[in-house]
């Protein structure tokens, strides 16, 4: 099957934001794909396997990204990505991200 | 948000002693203490909410560095200190490596927004490579103060 990209905007609905819990399960989806998978907000742009280029990108709550995703799988790691956004990761309330 | 702002100077560690994860994090929560930027009373619990928020997931994001953190109430604005170890420690990184600089921040409970700011500052800081060489290299507290005043005042990053 030929690789393909695939975008997707995802809403960061953490109260924190994209945090350093959120960049880091991003990464880890991303290193097991096999797509390359880049995240972009306002013209700038991060590698999915970098979490120092996610953190930079600064995403406070409420705001969106976009995911491009390019590769054999590039459609099945951006559904990974939806849940690692979506982001429930079963904190107790005292936890930061 | 700059280094000024939330980096106590006079907790600042240039080769932390220790090679294991839980006891650097002691080591750097008590400079903090130390340095009186923390409440040595809450010593022990700042430590164990530290290694508590290790527990959900490693803080070291790759490329050698680490950001562990914790929201703590006794605190009343976010604070943090810089660390480096020249042999590294292992703290079950994202990439494997060891690492060999740490961020540590702790954050009142009510100012999530300062947190994601300072993440974001550091971390466009440490994209640059030099600026991560030299504090990899820095041999005193006031190497990494004059590195941390040089990143202030737009010397590194983009």
């Amino acid at each position: 099957m030929a690789d393909s990209t695939v975008t997707r905007t995802v809403v960061v609905t953490d109260p924190v934001g994209l945090h350093a819990r959120t960049a880091v399960g991003i990464a880890e989806v991303v290193r097991r794909s096999q797509s390359t998978v880049t995240l972009i907000k306002d013209e700038r742009r991060a590698a999915g396997t970098d979490v120092l280029q996610m953190l930079a990108l600064y995403v406070p709550p409420g705001q969106s990204v976009r995911l491009e995703a390019d590769g054999p799988d590039a459609a099945a790691v951006l559904d990974a990505l939806e849940s690692v956004f979506a982001g429930d990761f079963g904190d107790p309330a005292q936890e930061i991200a | 948000m700059k280094f000024a702002d939330f980096i106590c100077r006079e907790a600042l560690l240039a080769e932390l002693s220790v090679q294991d994860k839980e006891k650097a994090i002691r080591e750097m929560v008590q400079s903090l203490c130390q340095a009186g930027k923390v409440d040595a009373a809450q010593f022990d619990d700042i430590v164990k909410a530290v290694l508590k928020r290790e527990e959900l997931g490693s803080t070291g994001i790759g490329r050698g560095v680490a950001v562990p953190h914790t929201k703590h109430s006794s605190v009343e604005h976010l604070v943090g200190t810089v660390a480096v170890s020249s042999r590294g420690v292992d703290f079950a990184s994202l990439d494997g490596e060891v690492v060999h600089l740490f961020f540590l921040l702790i954050s009142p409970p009510d100012r999530p927004g300062d947190h994601l700011r300072a993440l974001e500052y550091i971390a466009r800081q440490l994209r640059d490579d030099t600026f991560c060489r030299f504090l990899k290299q820095a041999k005193s507290p006031q190497d990494i103060q004059q590195l941390l005043d040089e990143a202030d005042s737009n010397q590194f990053g983009p």
